[in-house]
């Protein structure tokens, strides 16, 4: 037999025996697994049964047949249990023979229970190594964890219209049906990062480079969420996978690459722009912004912050969500049109980006006010001694109400 | 040395007071709380192990507690970022080290002796140290809560979350010294179980004879001999890193963050199986004495518990799915991972077999028993869906996972726990536990377990991840299966879980007021621990017993009649005690009470807390440690016959010079 | 250190003192692993620093590895001059391994100095903190050793050692020889083996 054909006999046997734990998922629907199937149906958005893209599929092909497998094996040691406990009640009976067991019996029960989990494994391993396949790649994505958001860079991919690096944060925008690979780092501690409705998690490991597949089978917004602890506010750290169609893709791109547009003169935004030059650009980019003298305006997060970055801003309002995606720039009810679209206009509406009547006044205000204030964060100058005084996160600027009037009207122009 | 004479009372010896305080001599308290604090009876020392656990399980209890108070629901505000880091870490930590660990050495320090017809164990005084050693480690510990907060890297410590900038307060530094205190502790003991069990065991009793509990307590000491070093090792890197500027995990310079997630989980995962095997052997007792029958496959269970203990080691990048390990090792440690669910899976089959066409008898302790099979077959089995890889990536650092190990620890470890508890109640106290508060006590922790833990698959597979001091409605969803009703759900059940404990607590506040004694052989037992006192004498059997067969206590009892193969009482527990207390042994050399190792113990935390505060400190620590080392050494092997005065003096004093201790 | 068995002998026939000690030893074999295993990992990684082979004194080494080596064989007389209740005899080869050990001690002050000031300190690189840590380790092993040696030595002159006498010199030797072979593989792994 000729390795081929032993190919494909054994592809033909595991098609095979996947049909029959199809079959025993379906039985086992029955037996009542249906009610949580079923209800997962409108569930939370970090649902880990839903999937939409072929990663995350592929997971769920394999776990599904192991959960029902899993359940049925439960029921019948409960039910086993139940039963010998009635039957065995004590109700007079004399005390039994004192057998010491029954090897072939004991070797039967011990050989089955390894049968079924050698089949699980092969299954498994086919998978592990179709997650793990980097050469179909068809578009490249740098994300990077600091403490607590994350950071998107598109490197230069002409095919994508990509003719300069984009860098992000926060909701991470990617054509949909296309391979995409994350090569993920930290600049701090470990982080991971999750879309459980496109793949399972990965770390994002400092020093290190590890990749992810993701790819969504519909245009659509994908919750995701940090989920390797990484200190004080590991829970505010989220994020959002946004698939948009190629051509909505297209449309994101170039306005992610159009130039600076600076506020009207005499403006409240431009004396935002001012406030923000004196205060913010020390840590936050905004590309093409100028200082007053016509020099570009640099921002030197490293100096400020231990971790080495902070988010670019320069196109804050095309995002949904500010601070590691913990607040959305969204109002609840802008937001949720949004994320509530149908699959064909999710994308038109997501580039529409944040418009004044939808900007989430509050929340952004508020992290203005004082940022450490409503997120966790170590920027308490008095607690910084070890980081030689750099700060974790963003700290408190004593700004006026009346900066924060500038600023947010200058924010807003951040298209 | 303390010699007990027969017929003379079991507690002969009373100090004189003047004579007690030489520097190298040996004290003699047999009352009093010198008599606890300087003793090294195993049988004192496992009941201060136990009530000291129990402690630390309640002060574990009220972190977890908080910490569901939090979580009920959204935007939790009970404690603040900071302080829910602190209290997850240390309710993992606590519960881990300072409750399960600790509760199964007590168990196994009281009962492998006695199981296995010895006096006491190899080294009384290596003994007496691990439990100070444990109890000051567990109090270092602690500390940290009140100077600057308490460690907040999560039990698992990952690096460089644990590092100098990150972790900035010196709670790390209490966590990472403590633990090498309470390690100590735990290498100390299993040498001594190891060799208590490979060389004192009774005449006849060979290893295929040995109670499975003993068997399941040697293979954790065999695993802890092995594991705890690795984690020295660790924590060694961690705290040179953290106080003396070492590199370890600076990624700047050049670290791999990954490297201490492999030594933390080549201890962690050899250190499960330290959590959940005295559990397995204390159901392996239960099960047999309350189905009148003999464990069903004694050999495979010992096999596969030996098993565990092996394939144990080969496991443990099964925490690292998503670390960014390559296919290969996925695919290795997801096959090994599955390997090791065979062995358990034997047990669980086993156990239900033990059962099977018995003669069941439902008491408390056998309830918690059958408890465990099918509550840690849950865990088993949630576990077997994440030793698949790919699913693993989805579920792993999900409440999924945390629903999974609380099955496996509370519904496994814990129950057993319980089991012996009640099991053995009458043994170390000569009174019965009250069967109806039992009762009530099972049914609560029971169902608290399920309210709590159960709902956690669902929030786990609803993507809720952990370690979240807060959780927002924004993803909390719709539904059935939205997170708010969950969460709150598994928040009512912690506390039915608590008071479901509390109930044990009264039970045991109400036993110790009862007057009755416990009848001599309650649960009509098996084995050799059963054959002695309630509570047995110092020096624990009055005959070394010859063993005979496996469970030789009730093959003592019962004969098999010829025709029906079923079994007749020949003989009584009491008949055959009374025999012992004819044939006693008149000489018994019992080891004599010793300062050093409390003194030796306490030299540790002053070392470790030197090293955080001043080097000065720790110097003299070491003085304290090298002082006591020398006083260990050079102590004579007993104290002096003038030391006591029995009650029967001048006759039978065995005034042979011994060698030992 | 001599809590033994009470009246009954031991199931093994091993003392219970010997057969602790090599449990013990069992452990401390992780311990070195775990150690060797982060120094392999990191003895390439500088960073600046001086890198191994332009600190290493290789002759030097390999002397006062030597003298390690022979204080085994001087312990091994002990034990055998112990075994024929020969006090003296014991005492002398006791005192000579501890002073062989003590010699290779001094040496690796010595050494860790002469690296010091070549630039090689504990916080300069990986390479550093993992060999300071790797050989800190055993030099501390081998002083508890001349601790114990020269303790025993003490004691025995007051004829006072409780258990029995050979039992305690053979315990200390296992202990010895246990150190000195875990030298021999740091020596080869850390020294010889180029990175």
């Amino acid at each position: 037999m000729s390795r081929r054909q032993f190919d494909i006999r054994l592809s033909a046997t595991i098609a095979s025996v996947r049909v029959v734990l199809r079959k025993a998922s379906k039985f086992a629907g029955a037996a009542g697994i249906s009610a949580v199937v079923a209800g997962c149906a409108t569930n939370a958005p970090q649902d880990t049964w839903q999937p939409k893209g072929p990663n995350s599929k592929l997971i769920d092909d394999l776990q599904q047949p192991v959960f029902a497998v899993a359940g049925i094996i439960g029921l019948i040691v409960a039910v086993a249990v139940v039963y010998t406990m009635i039957k065995y009640r004590d109700r007079g009976q004399p005390i039994p023979e004192q057998t010491h067991g029954k090897p072939a019996l004991e070797i039967t029960l011990t050989i089955i229970p390894a049968l079924i989990l050698a089949v699980v494994s092969v299954f498994t391993f086919g998978a592990i190594f179709k997650l793990a396949k980097t050469d179909d790649t068809e578009m490249i994505i740098n994300v990077t964890g600091q403490q607590w958001w994350w950071e998107y860079d598109y490197p230069v991919q002409n095919e994508f219209g990509i003719t300069q690096p984009i860098i992000s944060s926060g909701q991470l925008v990617m054509p949909v049906g296309t391979k995409v690979l994350l090569r993920e780092t930290s600049r701090d501690v470990i982080h991971s990062y999750w879309i459980p409705a496109l793949n399972g998690k990965r770390d994002a490991v400092p020093g290190r480079i590890h990749t992810l597949r993701l790819e969504a089978d519909e245009p659509g917004i994908y919750a995701g969420q940090c989920t390797e602890f990484c200190g004080l506010s590991h829970a505010n750290m989220r994020m959002e996978a946004v698939a948009l169609s190629k051509e909505d893709f297209a449309k994101w791109v170039a306005n992610q690459q159009a130039p600076y547009v600076a506020p009207a003169k005499d403006t409240l935004a431009k004396q935002g722009e001012e406030v923000f030059l004196n205060q913010c650009v020390r840590c936050h980019q905004v590309n093409g912004l100028t200082r007053a003298d016509g020099t570009p305006a640099i921002a030197a997060p490293d100096e400020n912050v231990w971790s080495g970055a902070a988010p670019n801003l320069s196109h804050l309002m095309s995002r949904n969500t500010f601070a590691g995606a913990m607040f959305n720039l969204l109002s609840k009810q802008c937001r949720d049109e949004v994320w509530n679209a149908p699959s064909d206009v999710v994308g038109a509406k997501y580039l529409a980006g944040v418009t004044e009547e939808c900007l989430n006044q509050k929340d952004l205000r508020a992290w203005l006010r004082n940022a450490p204030e409503v997120k966790p964060m170590y920027a308490n100058p008095a607690d910084l001694a070890v980081s030689n005084g750099k700060y974790r996160g963003m700290p408190y600027l004593a700004l006026s109400e009346d900066d924060i009037n500038k600023l947010v009207a200058y924010l807003i122009t951040l298209k | 040395m303390a010699i007990i004479e027969r017929p003379a009372p079991t507690v002969p010896a009373i100090v004189t007071p003047t004579t007690t305080y030489g520097l190298l001599k040996r004290p003699v308290s047999a009352t009093g709380w010198r008599s606890w604090v300087f003793t090294v009876d195993h049988k004192k020392l496992g009941i201060m192990y136990g009530a000291t656990a129990m402690l630390f399980f309640i002060v574990g209890g009220v972190e977890a507690l908080l910490i569901r108070l939090q979580l009920a629901a959204p935007n939790g505000k009970v404690l603040n970022a900071d302080l829910y880091n602190q209290m997850f870490t240390m309710h993992a930590t606590t519960m881990v080290f300072l409750f399960v660990m600790p509760m199964a050495a007590g168990f196994a320090n009281y009962f492998v002796p006695l199981q296995i017809g010895a006096r006491d164990v190899a080294f009384p005084r290596l003994n007496a140290f691990g439990f100070w050693a444990f109890l000051f480690g567990g109090i270092f510990l602690n500390l940290a809560w009140f100077l600057g907060g308490a460690a907040d890297g999560g039990w698992f410590m990952y690096a460089p979350n644990s590092g100098p900038v990150f972790s900035p307060s010196n709670g790390v530094d209490f966590w990472a010294l403590g633990l090498q205190i309470t390690g100590i502790a735990s290498l100390t003991g299993a040498i001594n179980l190891i060799i208590t069990v490979l060389n004192m065991r009774a005449p006849g009793m060979s290893l295929m004879k040995m109670p499975i509990f003993t068997w399941m307590i040697t293979v954790v000491q065999f695993l802890l001999l092995f594991a705890i070093p690795v984690i020295t090792v660790a924590l060694f890197l961690l705290s040179f890193q953290r106080n003396f500027g070492a590199q370890f995990f600076d990624v700047a310079a050049g670290a791999d963050p990954l490297l201490w997630q492999h030594l933390f989980w080549i201890f962690g995962h050899p250190e499960v199986y330290v959590l959940i095997l005295p559990s397995f052997g204390i159901v392996s007792e239960v099960l047999p004495v309350f189905s009148r029958k003999p464990l069903f496959g004694y050999p495979f269970v010992v096999f596969s518990g030996a098993a565990i203990g092996f394939v144990g080691w080969g496991v443990w990048a099964h925490h690292m799915f998503a670390s960014g390990l390559g296919p290969v090792s996925v695919a290795v440690f997801s096959l090994t991972t599955m390997a090791i669910a065979v062995p358990t899976g034997v047990k669980i089959i086993n156990w239900t077999l033990t059962m099977w066409s018995g003669k069941l008898w439902f008491t408390t302790a056998m309830k918690f028993s059958i408890g465990l099979i099918v509550l840690f077959t849950v865990g088993g089995l949630s576990g077997v869906t994440h030793a698949v890889a790919p699913s693993d990536t989805q579920q792993t650092d999900t409440y999924y996972i945390v629903a999974h190990f609380h099955y496996v620890l509370f519904g496994g470890a814990v129950l057993g726990i319980f089991s012996g508890f009640y099991y053995w109640w009458p043994k170390v106290f000569g009174k019965m536990l009250n069967e109806k508060l039992g009762s009530w006590n099972f049914w609560l922790m029971v169902i608290g377990l399920n309210l709590t833990f159960g709902p956690m698959h669902i929030l786990g597979l609803q993507g809720q991840p952990r370690r979240m001091y807060q959780w927002t409605e924004a993803r909390a969803g719709e539904g059935f299966f939205n997170l708010a009703f969950w969460n709150l759900i598994a928040s009512i059940g912690s506390f039915v879980l608590a008071v479901g404990i509390l109930t044990f607590l009264i039970n045991v506040l109400i036993t110790s007021r009862n007057p009755q004694k416990a009848p001599l052989d309650p649960w009509d037992a098996r084995s050799l621990e059963w054959m002695t006192t309630n509570p047995p004498k110092e020096h624990n059997f009055d005959v070394v017993p010859t063993v005979h067969h496996l469970d030789d206590f009730f093959h003592q009892k019962y004969e098999e009649d010829a025709a029906t193969h079923t079994m007749k009482q020949v003989r009584t527990a009491e008949e055959i005690m009374a025999e012992q207390e004819r044939n006693a042994d008149k000489h018994i050399h019992m080891p004599s009470p010793s300062y050093w190792p409390i003194v030796l113990a306490f030299g540790l935390p002053v070392i470790t807390f030197g090293v955080i505060y001043s080097h000065l400190i720790s110097v003299v620590g070491g003085v304290i440690v090298l002082f006591a080392a020398y006083g260990w050494a050079l102590e004579s092997s007993t104290a002096p016959d003038s030391d006591f005065e029995t009650n029967t003096p001048g006759t039978g004093l065995d005034k042979v010079a011994s060698n030992h201790d | 250190m001599t809590d033994t068995a009470h009246g009954h002998a031991s199931s093994t026939g091993i003392s219970n003192v010997k057969l602790g000690m090599w449990a013990f030893l069992g452990s401390e074999c992780l311990l070195f692993g775990g150690l060797i295993s982060t120094y392999m990992l990191y003895r390439g990684r500088v960073t600046g620093g001086p890198r191994p082979s332009q600190i290493f004194d290789i002759p030097f080494t390999s002397v006062s590895s030597f003298v390690l080596l022979m204080s085994s064989l001087t312990m091994v007389l002990a034990v055998s001059a112990a075994h024929k209740d020969d006090d003296r005899k014991t005492n002398l080869w006791l005192t000579v391994t501890a002073l062989l050990g003590a010699t290779f001690v001094g040496g690796q002050v010595y050494e860790f100095t002469a690296f010091y000031k070549e630039g090689l300190g504990f916080s300069t690189s990986l390479f550093g903190s993992s060999f300071y840590t790797l050989t800190g380790f055993h030099g501390v092993h081998v002083t508890v050793g001349i601790i114990m040696l020269m303790s025993l030595v003490g004691i025995l002159k007051r004829s006072s050692v409780p258990g029995k006498k050979a039992e305690v010199v053979e315990m200390i030797g296992l202990y010895w020889h246990f150190v000195d072979i875990v030298w021999i593989i740091i020596f080869t792994l850390v020294y010889l083996i180029p990175v």
